[in-house]
């Protein structure tokens, strides 16, 4: 795998997004992250901490975008 | 000492954005308690399962006299979490129960300082990693990179290389004006 396309994939890895288990609703694996071999993944785990800290820093309420992922989930399933 | 149990009876009695001050607090202390299995599991999956684990158990967590009671069992539910994946994957070694940190990190307050310094950071990004950024940030974990990109006209490969430039742009200007950020963020 090149650099650039190593880089795509950590890229995509570190966001916050996640598709949903149809069976259950779980939060799955993002397909990125299975395509990265062990080097790939533990940056992509750095790039991610760096990103919500980044994203909570400026939020008017601290959150990331994986605390808005969270809570809109929340607010939406909420009786 | 900070501590995220202050929310706790509001958490317990179903208030989301209760939930949502404890998770501002909470979430960089159970990213961290993941990391050492980053390799192997997907800690943002992991992570926001956690959360939604937690919200749900909260109202049976039980104040023991220290600080942070949610936060240790937080910990616990996505330190289990992981394990029951490496289980799952067939992939859980004997050494993994001791490897995941039982204990988090005690969280810690917002700095208005350096959120001041991250803003104007951000305002002298150029416009197309501004874009890509803000396109992340808006979404909020709700939409996939492609549908992102398709947004703002740009290839995938491109919109990618826009947040990466961002996220570097935004760590160099915070060095320049003397932020030490991996100390302050991570």
């Amino acid at each position: 795998m090149s650099d650039e396309e190593q880089q795509k994939l950590v890229e995509q890895a570190a966001s916050a997004w996640r598709g949903r288990d149809p069976r259950d609703g779980r939060a799955m694996t993002h397909p990125a992250w299975l395509d990265l071999d062990a080097d790939g993944r533990r940056q992509a785990f750095a790039v991610a901490e760096t990103l919500r800290a980044l994203e909570a820093a400026i939020d008017p309420e601290g959150l990331s975008t994986t605390g808005r992922a969270v809570l809109a989930r929340i607010r939406r399933e909420k009786p | 000492m900070l501590d995220l149990d202050e929310h706790l009876a509001a958490i317990a009695a179903g208030d989301p954005d209760a939930f949502g001050l404890w998770v501002a607090g909470a979430e960089p202390s159970l990213r961290a308690g993941l990391r050492s299995l980053a390799a192997r599991v997907d800690g943002e999956a992991i992570l926001q399962e956690a959360l939604l684990r937690i919200w749900q158990v909260a109202p049976r967590c039980v104040p023991d006299g220290r600080p942070n009671a949610l936060l240790r069992l937080g910990a616990r539910v996505a330190r289990n979490l992981a394990l029951d994946e490496l289980r799952r994957l067939r992939t859980l070694a004997t050494d993994d129960v001791d490897q995941v940190l039982a204990e988090p990190a005690a969280p810690r307050a917002p700095d208005p300082l350096l959120r001041r310094a991250i803003e104007e950071c951000r305002g002298g990004l150029p416009k197309q990693p501004a874009a890509a950024l803000t396109a992340r940030l808006e979404a909020a974990g709700g939409d996939p990179d492609e549908r992102l990109a398709e947004r703002l006209n740009m290839k995938l490969n491109t919109f990618l290389q826009n947040v990466s430039r961002a996220r570097k742009l935004v760590a160099e200007c915070l060095e320049r004006h003397g932020v030490d950020w991996k100390w302050e963020l991570l």
